[in-house]
């Protein structure tokens, strides 16, 4: 069985609210899951060989309309990071990145936050100046680029916003 | 001693200055008054500080009266990349007024640490902020000693030569050259201020060091600075590494 053919009957089962939808076709059998309630859901695919029953892939779908591309597809992250509409913030300065104000204090920003002009980002600390990159533009980060403490050159995209 | 604000505030006319019986750390203040649009020049210190401020959320020891604890707000025009220079500037200001009221040899290591003896005696540490940047200087003035954890890389002014310091006539020195070494910078850009940090530090040059690196510890000789003001190390194993950040500690062999 295709992919195509997978993602079309994930469709059918999150459109028509069917809670469970197995197919055999040949020696392949598809079992379909819906699971969860208004607050979130779960789709649970299940492909094998028709005589056993393990499964070999198991996908979470977002509570938020579920789309077949979502389960089946690139990642969100990859289909995103193309968005020609994407803006990045870049380094302003040589140093090292710190996504909190100190070890173990919240992170700043996270991915999927909406931020706003002046909203602190992060820190770049260079020979001890500790340099808080603030935001320029209002929108939703999309992508974190950096992991804490490592080091950024000059003009090193440190995340991706979507403006809004 | 109780310090004296209004003498304080006689020599230093052009000055707005607060100073807090206690507080939590003068740097959360001094954002505060810099994200109210205070001026360049502005000063808050306190005779005690709960949290003072490090590197990283480490605290800095700050017993009630002892030692000088403030924030200057310093407002020069600066392209961002030249901005991390004011960290050597505001050492070499630091290490001037000690040599010329103590008679004491500071030394500095890099980037702006105030040692005498090889024990740091002045922490400073600078933070931007709205446009505003933040010096924060944490000085041992007249502390007699140090709890344990400290005692072996801290000391003060009054142990290295026995006499005790009016800190309003430090705080004085000390804002003045502050601002007139952030001046150098923003008029004469960073070449000055490299050549005076050379000239007043061994860890420029010819200094066996390990450095904590993102990727590890490495040691070497350090190989002087580079046009930013980084330091340049010779590692051990042949390859040249440009420090940006982080603890600079000598290495006796």
């Amino acid at each position: 069985m295709t992919l195509d053919e997978i993602r079309d009957l994930i469709k059918t089962v999150c459109d028509t609210g069917i809670a469970e939808l197995e197919v055999q076709r040949g020696e392949n059998r598809v079992w379909i899951k819906r699971s969860g309630g208004s607050s979130g859901q779960e789709v649970t695919v299940t492909q094998s060989p028709a005589p056993t029953a393990a499964p070999f892939a198991q996908i979470s779908v977002p509570p938020a309309a579920p789309s077949a591309s979502d389960i089946m597809g690139a990642s969100p992250d990859e289909a995103d990071l193309t968005d020609p509409t994407l803006k990045s913030v870049p380094a302003p300065i040589v140093g090292t990145y710190y996504e909190a104000a100190s070890p173990g204090a919240d992170r700043f920003v996270r991915e999927g936050d909406h931020i706003k002009p002046g909203k602190v980002l992060c820190i770049i600390e260079s020979m001890k100046l500790m340099n808080e990159i603030e935001a320029e533009i209002t929108g939703t980060i999309v992508k974190c680029l950096v992991e804490n403490g490592q080091p950024v050159e000059y003009g090193e995209t440190l995340f991706l916003v979507k403006p809004n | 001693m109780a310090f004296d604000l209004e003498q304080v505030r006689s020599r230093m006319p052009g000055n707005r200055i607060e100073w807090h019986p206690e507080i939590d750390t003068t740097m959360r203040e001094a954002a505060r008054l810099a994200g109210e649009g205070a001026p360049g020049g502005t000063i808050v210190g306190a005779e005690l500080q709960r949290t003072g401020q490090g590197r990283q959320g480490r605290n800095w020891h700050s017993p009630e009266a002892e030692g000088l604890y403030f924030t200057q707000i310093l407002r020069i025009d600066l392209p961002p990349r030249r901005l991390p220079v004011v960290t050597l500037a505001l050492g070499v200001a630091v290490a001037d007024v000690l040599k010329m009221l103590t008679g004491l040899s500071p030394d500095l290591r890099w980037p702006n640490d105030v040692m005498i003896n090889e024990r740091k005696v002045c922490g400073i540490l600078t933070q931007l902020h709205d446009g505003a940047i933040l010096a924060g200087v944490g000085l041992n003035v007249n502390q007699t000693e140090f709890p344990a954890p400290l005692r072996e890389i801290a000391t003060s002014l009054r142990i290295e030569t026995g006499d005790t310091f009016r800190r309003e006539a430090l705080l004085a020195a000390l804002a003045t050259s502050i601002d007139s070494n952030a001046r150098i910078l923003a008029t004469g850009g960073a070449v000055p201020v490299l050549t005076l940090f050379s000239a007043a530090s061994s860890y420029v040059e010819g200094k066996r060091v390990e450095v904590d690196m993102p990727g590890g510890l490495v040691r070497g000789i350090t190989a002087g600075l580079t046009a930013d003001g980084f330091l340049r190390l010779q590692s051990d194993d042949g390859s040249e590494t440009v420090v940006t950040a982080g603890g600079v500690r000598p290495i006796y062999d």
